[in-house]
């Protein structure tokens, strides 16, 4: 087709493409605008619940461990840092397969849609370590917290000095009650929004496999063209995308 | 163009670049994507080091708040970088910019109505209801 700009007038006349993309790629970007109100729901419904808390777990307390260096606490971001350059780094060597892709490089695509899937797996290791680790160490999961139980831990996931204030304020059996039920609910939103993020992350490894076997196998090849690299990248990069927004919301806010 | 010409075929749509991986149009773009990964890096080992710095020196109050607002602008900053550069938006018509883009502003609403309820509903409870102390 011709690849000239489109006239104003003539765009919605019919007859061509008024966006000049076809259109799995149109809808691969409604399924994310779809998607991304979904995670925005989430995020602010955790910030809603979040500011009608009177105390809220600290984040540098909470996730503060990292495997063999730190297993007990005492490295604040560490471990959520090597997370987010994952992902960035997965983003990245997937933008290098699209755009080996528009090259036609059949090889150099291979190579860079490997190194994706082994980011994705890497990253996955990483969340399931986290929350293995969550468990072990502190005992939560979702429901944590509720009739008093676990209520030792609680002094751990927050500010000191919030908890010493309050108590003076308000009391020991006030701040209790309050912790756990702030606790409860910061378990909650975060094992469900990190899981539904992590579940975007294994579905998007396993298009990249089926796209990586497509590419083997020539199908693209025959084709002319790796526009499937491109629409799998699109969900690829709005994965990490999501996560620059989980990593603000729950790890630095 | 006939109507059926592209909706036989979708792949007459997609103008993608047939350029030699080895070519120099390739490789500064190849350039350019490494450059946004060094952007990406940077920003977040800011937030990391920002976060870090605000936990040891105790921020409170005010200062907590700007450092947030640094955190929340640095946040769009890096997503924007991914969907304008990585995800190509930026290379796309406007029209197809201005359809993804608009939608998304019905998120500075959905913001500030549901954290505004959050923080009345912290004050209610505190104000009005006073059994729970």
């Amino acid at each position: 087709m011709s690849t000239a700009a489109i006239d104003k007038k003539q765009a919605w006349g019919g007859g061509q493409s008024p966006f000049q993309l076809s259109y799995g790629k149109i809808m691969m970007w409604f399924f994310l605008m779809s998607d991304a109100f979904t995670f925005g729901a989430f995020l602010i419904s955790y910030g809603t619940t979040r500011f009608a808390s009177v105390l809220w777990p600290d984040s540098n307390e909470v996730f503060a461990s990292f495997p063999w260096f730190a297993p007990n606490g005492g490295a604040p971001m560490a471990f959520v840092s090597l997370m987010t350059f994952i992902l960035i780094i997965s983003s990245v060597t997937m933008v290098l397969a699209v755009h080996a892709g528009h090259c036609n490089d059949k090889k150099q695509v291979i190579k860079w849609m490997l190194w994706t899937i082994l980011g994705g797996i890497a990253f996955l290791s990483c969340q399931a370590w986290e929350w293995m680790h969550l468990f072990h160490h502190n005992g939560t999961l979702w429901g944590s917290f509720r009739n008093g139980e676990g209520a030792e831990v609680l002094p751990h996931l927050f500010n000191h000095s919030h908890i010493a204030a309050l108590t003076a304020k308000e009391g020991a059996e006030f701040v209790t009650r309050e912790s756990a039920d702030a606790a409860h609910k910061f378990f909650n939103f975060f094992f469900s929004i990190t899981g539904f993020h992590g579940a975007h992350v294994a579905s998007g490894v396993v298009l990249n496999i089926i796209i990586l076997l497509n590419t083997i196998n020539g199908t693209y090849e025959k084709r002319g063209h790796y526009e499937m690299v491109e629409k799998v990248g699109l969900y690829w990069h709005f994965v990490d995308l999501v996560w620059v927004f989980v990593f603000t919301c729950f790890y630095l806010l | 163009m006939h109507f059926s010409d592209y909706e036989s075929d979708q792949s007459r749509l997609y103008n993608a670049h047939h350029g030699d991986i080895n070519s120099a149009e390739s490789k500064s773009k190849v350039k350019n994507i490494w450059k946004i990964t060094a952007y990406l890096t940077l920003i977040t080992l800011i937030e990391v080091g920002i976060g870090l710095y605000s936990h040891y020196s105790h921020a409170e109050g005010g200062l907590k708040t700007a450092y947030n607002i640094i955190f929340i602008l640095m946040t769009l900053l890096k997503a924007g970088l991914i969907v304008s550069i990585f995800m190509h938006l930026g290379d796309e018509v406007k029209s197809m910019i201005m359809m993804i883009l608009i939608p998304l502003t019905l998120f500075i609403w959905f913001t500030i109505a549901f954290i505004a309820d959050g923080a009345f509903w912290l004050w209610i409870n505190q104000h009005v209801y006073t059994w729970s102390k």
